[in-house]
């Protein structure tokens, strides 16, 4: 069995946002009203003089245990055996229970002003119907033997992709080291989004050092 | 992963969805309290007829309300499916829909004789018109009389009962919002739905429908909402000792409800304690129900269905995230 999952490490993100360029143009995202699959965050560590700017990209967990799943009427979200949720657009109604589900804020809605933007947009538009839609970790991608858009465009090796069910793989081996631990997982979402963070750690041990 | 969190409301599902709430609780509730007063209780032609219809047209516009948001309208077709609950069983939304459904069809139908036999209905031009046609006296007389009648009501009771439920059960779904997701919420939304519906049932019995028989009616209606205002507020202060006391995104919660105005006066005040005080002022006079004032009772009725549609617009706005910042 293959289990997809992703290992963000927060030390090597330099915050270019090169992932975001790439998802937005692999996955004709809607850019013009500023909305992303993939978001990286920037947030300031320190006091005075002393002040660190970070990085934290987000974008959809993949949740083993999604609950925008389980709210989901139409069946429009689903699971792969591979771990992936990806939506159905066809069966997608757009009622929003997935928005209001997940707790990583990882989904968006496409309106049907969306669908008419984007094909001026991008020329011709892989989506056809409104609705919403989220990172599917370039599913399309994954099942050609490619890594997803924004891994591949990392300049700073931050992102990784690979198979939890494989001891060997360096995504695996980085989770079960727990060197890389999932975002909120005490909702029980079980996320296959890890991330590696070690910054507050070095700002603490620089202060001590200071001391 | 250690994270800094931040605790932020929902602009999504706002005022539009509490209506969609209130309407379809009470909508639902109402259509099964009067199937099951005229099944089980005493059999009243023009109550049937104010609650299904009135029902009806609350579940059919808070559903609708929910329609036009849709981001797309066509594939709604996917949910109306009966076969939905078995493509998604985990989905509340699919079973809400089915109930909603089913108690549209089934409350209509059995209505359907009463509709037919009402000199009101028969006068308006469209729906008198399309009451006389030959197809629905033959549905209405295939109903009238049958077991299947009986059939028709408990399945569109059970139905409103299940509607009346699943909006509470769809916002327990939500994991990040501490407020929501316990089971407290399809209790409180269940409760205040029918005591809702019982409000508005007194509401018609001593304005549009009243006859002095059925004083033991009203008052029958005016207990039960008294007993179930008296579980609701039960059911309040035991969200506040567990806001008060749970995670951050229930503290957050606890402080946008309980330093609020419109929560603590409108909703607890208004809509819950002084129609309280006046019904249990009623019940308690002599008489099964004869000289009640009933300027009284229709303002406790207004009060309480007020108070049931602050309910669902602040549970909404007080909708709490725990966000990764």
């Amino acid at each position: 069995m293959t289990r997809y999952a992703m290992v963000i490490d927060l030390n090597t993100c330099v915050g270019c946002k090169a992932c975001m360029a790439a998802c937005a143009l692999e996955n004709q995202t809607p850019i013009w009203k500023n909305v992303w699959r993939t978001y990286v965050h920037d947030y300031e560590i320190g006091i005075g003089d002393d002040v660190h700017r970070r990085f934290f990209p987000r974008l959809c967990n993949h949740c083993e245990t999604p609950p925008c799943l389980t709210v989901c009427p139409t069946g429009a979200t689903y699971q792969r055996v591979d771990g992936l949720v990806l939506i159905d657009e066809n069966l997608c109604m757009g009622c929003g229970a997935c928005e209001m589900a997940c707790p990583y804020r990882a989904r968006y809605e496409l309106t049907y002003n969306d669908i008419q933007e984007g094909k001026n947009f991008y020329g011709t538009l892989q989506r056809t119907s409104p609705g919403y839609d989220k990172c599917s970790f370039c599913s399309h991608r994954v099942d050609e033997g490619r890594k997803p858009a924004c891994v591949e465009t990392c300049i700073g090796s931050s992102r990784m992709f690979g198979d939890l069910d494989d001891p060997g793989d360096p995504v695996a081996r980085l989770v079960a080291s727990g060197a890389a631990q999932p975002m909120m997982s005490h909702l029980g979402t079980r996320p296959h989004v890890y991330y590696i963070n070690e910054m507050k750690r070095d700002y603490i041990n620089r202060m001590e050092g200071d001391v | 992963m250690d994270i800094d969190v931040t605790y932020e409301t929902q602009h999504l599902w706002t005022t539009w969805f509490a209506i969609y709430l209130y309407f379809g609780g009470l909508g639902a509730a109402t259509v099964a309290v009067t199937f099951l007063t005229d099944m089980y209780l005493k059999p009243h032609k023009p109550l049937v007829l104010w609650g299904a219809l009135a029902g009806v047209a609350m579940v059919g516009g808070g559903s609708a309300m929910l329609f036009i948001h849709l981001a797309n309208h066509v594939a709604v077709i996917y949910v109306l499916n009966p076969l939905a609950i078995f493509i998604k069983p985990d989905a509340w939304i699919a079973w809400g829909t089915q109930f909603i459904s089913w108690m549209m069809i089934a409350g209509l139908l059995y209505v359907l004789p009463y509709m037919i036999d009402s000199p009101f209905l028969g006068r308006l031009p469209v729906a008198g018109a399309l009451l006389r046609t030959g197809l629905m006296r033959g549905i209405g007389h295939a109903v009238e009389g049958s077991r299947g009648h009986q059939a028709l009501g408990v399945v569109a009771a059970a139905s409103g009962i299940g509607v009346a439920v699943y909006t509470g059960l769809l916002l327990q779904s939500f994991p990040a919002v501490a407020l929501w997701n316990n089971p407290g919420v399809p209790l409180l939304f269940t409760v205040s739905a029918f005591s809702t519906a019982c409000a508005f049932l007194m509401l018609v019995m001593h304005v549009f429908v009243y006859h002095e028989e059925d004083a033991p009616l009203r008052k029958l209606y005016e207990y039960v909402d008294l007993s179930l205002i008296a579980v609701e507020l039960l059911i309040v202060f035991l969200f506040y000792m567990y806001l008060t006391r749970g995670t951050m995104s229930a503290r957050v919660s606890a402080d946008f409800l309980f330093q609020d105005w419109g929560w603590l006066l409108g909703f607890i005040g208004l809509g819950l304690i002084v129609p309280f005080l006046i019904e249990l002022k009623e019940v308690l006079s002599p008489g099964n129900g004869r000289g009640y004032s009933r300027l009284s009772a229709v303002t406790a009725a207004v009060l309480v269905l007020i108070g049931g549609f602050l309910l669902r617009d602040y549970f909404m706005a007080a909708g709490i995230y725990a966000y990764p910042t």
